[in-house]
């Protein structure tokens, strides 16, 4: 096999992939045990009749008492045999069930705002590419690049109140819900899919999507508009223009295919990085989903949780990253030479 | 060449011999500046005092103007229960210094004490500080009657008062400043022997230094030109500019003192009013002036963060790219490691770790945790200019791996890695208003973080305190703007085609 052919490179990755992801278990694990306290302090009752039998009976199941070398053993089986054991914290609940369940809002509010983000970021990004210096460009840019200079938390706090106020005295001004999943005075509590329920979801995802996009739109709109203007002055360009086509259809089909797949490692790593917690903002909005329970973990030191959290968003990075790679290389043959 | 030249067109015999011409055109060169040349070591010993003075002055201060602790007078005890065998004594009557911190000390109380408390009527209100001996700082001067309240298990108590006369500290500018001096003495110690050196006027600097330095003087001078011929760079500058003087002189020109150190003059939570414009804080701080400390330690962080991280990464980078090999192979692998766990969550571990953070733990949590991206860039970097011709042309010579990264490697990626490290600084400066919002903030140290966490948790809005939660705010985002501007400006100017990529 050839060493550059692209079976070759694939399964070269594969192999820093795995060795990534083993790294990324074991620098976990040693952050997560160095930690200081007790947490099995924070599973029993504060109370000093409580018996100590009963104590030792839970580190014991939670092999808390056995060498790191061996809780470092148990660990790895247990990950790699999808066994994630009980959280300490929440009674015994099953780590995968808690997991799975936080995972359903966090993709729902981070797949809202990824295609909010894309679509935005990548229209700002081109039509500012197009008039370049021109108005748009200049105040997009600067409108953006304050945007990104948000804390993301200050951000979600400015957006509750203004949504939760009239300023200035305005009756008109919308008010929007800013906490939970949806409207659970009026519903229920229980999740069902009917209709008012769905759209009380959505009218509760505005706020917290406008936060997540907001912030991520500046990096895409930017690197659009970058990708696009090296393009533009390509000469297959201009020989477009001197064919007589018109500036929309330079654009559309001649500039963009060529500037798009930069943004493709951009918002693989974005989504990723999203996975792994958009937590100020699910803690601002009190929208329980990744991020909120890893928060939550490390302030119970509930090992379980926090060690399955940090290695699924450690391995969305390792994956992202090795797919937009190949999208990368299947779209752009010159990357495969390097 | 130019000797060779005079010596064939010099006449044999004449008073114009190679040697004499020389030194002639030496003087004529060196005529204008040759009396006013200073020797280094001059210079440097002056740098030296100045720092050492600024340095210690502080203490010199303590030590000679502490005052002598007057009236010895001591208070009987007031015992409320004839039963109970409880004296308070909080001690002798003290004079303390402005600024300076004290001891209340109420050991000497006798019985079985299981509470101690100090209660002080401080400008029409009572704090009350529990413990047996207790430190304080107080920046107002005046007389202050402190109450020692000693309780037994079964609720009898007795009281002693004692009296503290806080004396105002003499203004003395190096005293008050010294810190801010002592900066701004090697400053300009540092920018004047910078412009000495270049204009030739301290001895034992050898030309070809001094044309260097003239050299690089002039790129710098340069990139200045176009970053403020950018409008992006530009408008950094000025941003920038604007903030570094809030930083500077922001503890000089700010209405009040903050010290989280000292018991505060002021209440808790007040509302805007003549007196405090933006209202005092939980910490019973005036808002305002935190606004104007914040400046210096939000900056501090920042900068201090992105330089530790630069470095770092600038390090582990150029070793990773120039080694190459299995050796690149395994610190590429721990990198794309470090760089996959979610950083905030790294950061909450580590922070976890060090228990109590202050201004140094922050710095070293955001620096030690933000080195793998620069890392990752300069070995992309390094691995392009080792291929390059003039690197070979400096192996074929002999040169050693050293010489190579120090001569050609680092000059050719320290554009980008400067770039980089302004656009750190913005990231830094997020990332700690972030880890103060999840109440990991630095203790005893007020920055825009620390000011919001502390304002979104008392729900500064709804209690009619805006200005506390929305201008910290617009501060940072003002400042990571101006930073993020500056960094994309050299960027471009630094690294046109790296653009393009």
């Amino acid at each position: 096999m050839a060493r550059r052919s692209f079976r070759w490179i694939i399964i070269k990755r594969l192999i820093n992939v795995a060795i990534t992801i083993f790294g990324i278990m074991s620098l976990n694990f040693a952050l997560i045990h160095f930690m200081p306290g007790d947490p099995v302090a924070n599973v029993i009752p504060r109370d000093p009749k409580f018996p100590d039998a009963l104590k030792w009976q839970l580190i014991e199941k939670f092999h808390l008492n056995d060498s790191l070398a061996t809780q470092y053993v148990y660990y790895i089986k247990n990950t790699i045999t999808l066994d994630w054991g009980e959280s300490y914290a929440l009674n015994g609940r099953k780590v995968i069930d808690i997991i799975t369940t936080d995972m359903r809002w966090t993709l729902l509010l981070v797949g809202v705002s990824t295609i909010v983000t894309v679509l935005l970021g990548i229209l700002i990004g081109a039509y500012s590419a197009y008039r370049r210096r021109g108005v748009f460009d200049v105040g997009a840019t600067a409108t953006t690049l304050f945007l990104y200079g948000m804390p993301t938390f200050w951000f979600a706090i400015i957006l509750q109140i203004l949504f939760s106020t009239h300023p200035l005295g305005m009756q008109w001004w919308p008010q929007l819900p800013s906490s939970g999943y949806w409207d659970t005075d009026k519903y229920g509590i229980n999740a069902k899919l009917t209709l008012p329920i769905i759209l009380s979801l959505g009218k509760y995802l505005i706020l917290p999507t406008i936060c997540l996009a907001i912030g991520s739109l500046a990096g895409i709109s930017l690197i659009m508009r970058s990708s696009l203007i090296d393009v533009m002055t390509e000469d297959f360009i201009l020989t477009a223009r001197a064919k007589g086509l018109t500036d929309y259809q330079v654009l559309r089909r001649h500039a963009l295919p060529v500037g798009m797949p930069p943004m493709i490692a951009l918002i693989a790593m974005d989504i990723a990085f999203i996975i792994g917690g958009a937590y100020q903002v699910e803690v601002v909005f009190n929208y329980p989903g990744i991020g909120f329970r890893t928060i939550w973990a490390i302030q119970n030191l509930d090992f379980p949780i926090l060690q399955f959290i940090v290695v699924i968003g450690g391995v969305a990075v390792v994956l992202a990253n090795f797919i937009s790679d190949l999208i990368l290389m299947y779209t752009d043959p010159r990357i495969r030479v390097t | 060449m130019q000797d060779q030249v005079q010596l064939e067109n010099a006449v044999p015999g004449s008073w114009a011999s190679p040697s004499r011409a020389r030194s002639c055109r030496q003087q004529a060169g060196s005529l204008s500046r040759h009396d006013s040349r200073i020797p280094k070591s001059f210079v440097l010993t002056v740098l030296l005092v100045l720092t050492l003075v600024g340095l210690s002055f502080q203490g010199v201060m303590l030590t000679s103007d502490a005052g002598p602790s007057i009236g010895e007078t001591q208070r009987a005890g007031i015992l409320a229960d004839s039963n109970a065998t409880l004296t308070a004594n909080a001690g002798p009557d003290l004079s303390v210094l402005q600024e300076e911190e004290f001891e209340l000390d109420g050991s000497a109380s006798t019985g079985n004490i299981t509470k101690w408390n100090w209660t002080v009527s401080y400008q029409g209100r009572n704090s009350t500080i529990d413990g047996k001996v207790v430190k304080l700082k107080l920046l107002t001067p005046g007389a202050y009657n402190f109450t020692l309240k000693v309780t037994d298990g079964k609720g009898n108590y007795s009281v002693d008062i004692v009296q503290v006369t806080v004396v105002k500290k003499p203004f003395n500018l190096l005293g008050a400043y010294w810190q801010e001096i002592t900066i701004a003495v090697v400053v300009v110690a540092v920018v004047s022997f910078f412009f000495l050196a270049v204009t030739g006027r301290v001895e034992s600097i050898p030309e070809a230094t001094q044309e260097k330095m003239k050299l690089s003087l002039r790129k710098w001078r340069k990139i200045f030109s176009q970053v403020v011929h950018n409008p992006m760079g530009l408008a950094g500058v000025l941003i920038l500019t604007f903030f570094i003087a809030l930083a500077a002189f922001g503890p000089l020109i700010a209405p009040y003192k903050v010290d989280l150190t000292a018991l505060s003059p002021f209440g808790r939570l007040e509302k805007p009013s003549e007196a405090h414009w933006l209202g005092t804080d939980g910490l019973q701080q005036d808002i305002l002036s935190e606004l104007f400390y914040g400046a210096r330690t939000s900056i501090i962080v920042g900068v201090v963060s992105a330089i530790i991280a630069s470095v770092l990464g600038a390090l582990v980078g150029l070793y990773s790219g120039y080694v190459g090999g299995w050796k690149d192979e395994v610190v590429m692998r721990a990198n794309d490691v470090v760089l996959s766990i979610p950083w905030l969550v790294l950061m909450i571990v580590v922070a976890a770790m060090l228990q109590t953070i202050d201004l140094t733990g922050i710095i070293l949590i955001i620096g030690l945790t933000g080195w793998s991206t620069t890392a990752r860039m300069v070995r992309a970097q390094v691995l392009s200019l080792k291929e390059r011709q003039f690197v070979e042309r400096a192996k074929a010579i002999g040169a050693s791996d050293s010489a190579i990264i120090r001569r050609h490697i680092l000059p050719n990626a320290f554009p980008l890695v400067f770039a980089n490290t302004i656009l750190t600084v913005a990231i830094s400066i997020l990332s700690e208003a972030t880890l103060s919002f999840l109440s990991l903030r630095p203790v005893n140290t007020v920055t825009w973080g620390t000011m919001l966490s502390y304002a979104s948790s008392a729900d500064a809005f709804h209690i009619g305190m805006q200005g506390w939660i929305i201008l910290p705010g617009l501060c940072i985002v003002t400042v990571v703007l101006g930073f993020t501007l500056l960094g994309y400006a050299l960027d471009d100017i630094m690294n046109p085609k790296l653009r393009k990529r």
